[in-house]
């Protein structure tokens, strides 16, 4: 009984510190798609084939980014909340008429903790052409390490990333050169 | 007349349960701390950012439109899912919230039980009326003391034979 004091309270000390461990190493942003795409690979996309309830244009009541397979796809995080997000609209709505025009793909905007009736007037009052899909939670775009919009990531016909723009993108170049480097490879 | 009584009770009748339609019905003060900000990880309470004035700005159309507590918050979690609570959910991981706390106090009250009839045990051995027990001087160290305190106190000193 003396010596099981000590083991129980080892143990008890033992649990906790796993506890407060796990905590501390499942909080934060993972950057394993820009690290990869750092080292010159092009990593597969996360959660393709997840369905996310549709907001617009993607026919039907949910949908996966696998049924965009076979062209580039561009996927943006936004939400109408998010100031910078509105700055780039008309950058990615741009994008998506040339990619419309050529059938190269489409751009999918996926809101991020978002209010229906908000983004819906959004995409409205942002002219958005492009199919809208709902990331209630968050946890789809913790797929591709977003906890910070606007982000977007440009998929080759693989579903493979490219690029990546973490923040707002402020120059159509960047976009046009990634949609270059999708059709590509 | 008897319209006009008729009319008079059926109101009064009705008045506990508008009365209680009317107390149903949520205030911003009630919600708030109740929900989290769901980009900013802290309570709505006391969030600064466009998302936390958007999630207000939603509550406030449902509080307005006459929406309960819960109907608010089943709104809220529609719409962002169960996260915007402030009380996690008690399922898969988030029920160590709830297990950890219950755990540790009774690891430590089964410490305390394990540990305090030991230390009150060995306390009664040192001395069984709770005091330390005073050690008895040797001859010589008492002989020591007297000559001390008769330093002090002439009348503890034994008489010294007269010279003659």
């Amino acid at each position: 009984m003396r010596r099981l004091g000590p083991i129980i309270t080892a143990v008890f000390a033992a649990a906790l510190v796993a506890l407060l461990a796990f905590g501390l190493t499942t909080q934060g942003a993972s950057r394993a798609l820009d690290e990869a795409l750092a080292a010159g690979r092009q990593p597969a996309a996360p959660n393709v084939t997840r369905p996310l309830p549709v907001l617009n244009n993607a026919g039907g009541p949910t949908a996966r980014l696998t049924q965009w397979r076979g062209g580039v796809i561009v996927v943006n995080f936004w939400a109408s909340w998010c100031p910078p997000c509105a700055a780039e609209a008309p950058l990615l709505e741009r994008a998506q008429r040339t990619l419309t025009a050529d059938h190269a793909g489409t751009v999918v905007g996926i809101t991020y903790k978002d209010i229906t009736a908000n983004a819906l007037s959004s995409i409205k009052s942002f002219g958005l052409s492009y199919p809208n899909l709902r990331d209630i939670n968050g946890s789809y775009a913790a797929g591709y390490g977003t906890d910070k919009i606007p982000e977007t990531f440009v998929l080759n016909r693989q579903l493979h990333v490219v690029a990546i723009s973490r923040g707002e993108i402020t120059e159509q170049s960047w976009l046009t050169r990634a949609i270059v480097e999708a059709e590509r490879t | 007349m008897k319209r006009a009584a008729l009319i008079a009770l059926l109101a009064l009748a009705l008045l506990p349960a508008a009365a209680a339609a009317v107390k149903q019905r949520t205030s911003m003060e009630a919600i708030l701390p109740q929900v989290m900000c769901v980009t900013c990880g802290i309570p709505l309470q006391v969030a600064v950012s466009p998302q936390a004035d958007a999630e207000r700005s939603y509550i406030q159309q449902l509080i307005d439109r006459g929406d309960t507590a819960a109907q608010v918050k089943r709104a809220l979690v529609a719409q962002y899912g169960p996260t915007v609570l402030a009380l996690p959910r008690a399922s898969g991981f988030n029920l160590t919230v709830y297990i950890v706390p219950v755990v540790v106090v009774l690891a430590l009250l089964a410490l305390l039980a394990l540990l305090l009839p030991r230390w009150r045990a060995n306390q009664k051995q040192a001395s069984p009326d709770g005091a330390a027990p005073p050690t008895p001087l040797s001859p010589e160290d008492a002989s020591r003391l007297e000559q001390e305190l008769a330093r002090y106190e002439p009348s503890r000193a034994a008489p010294r034979p007269r010279s003659r």
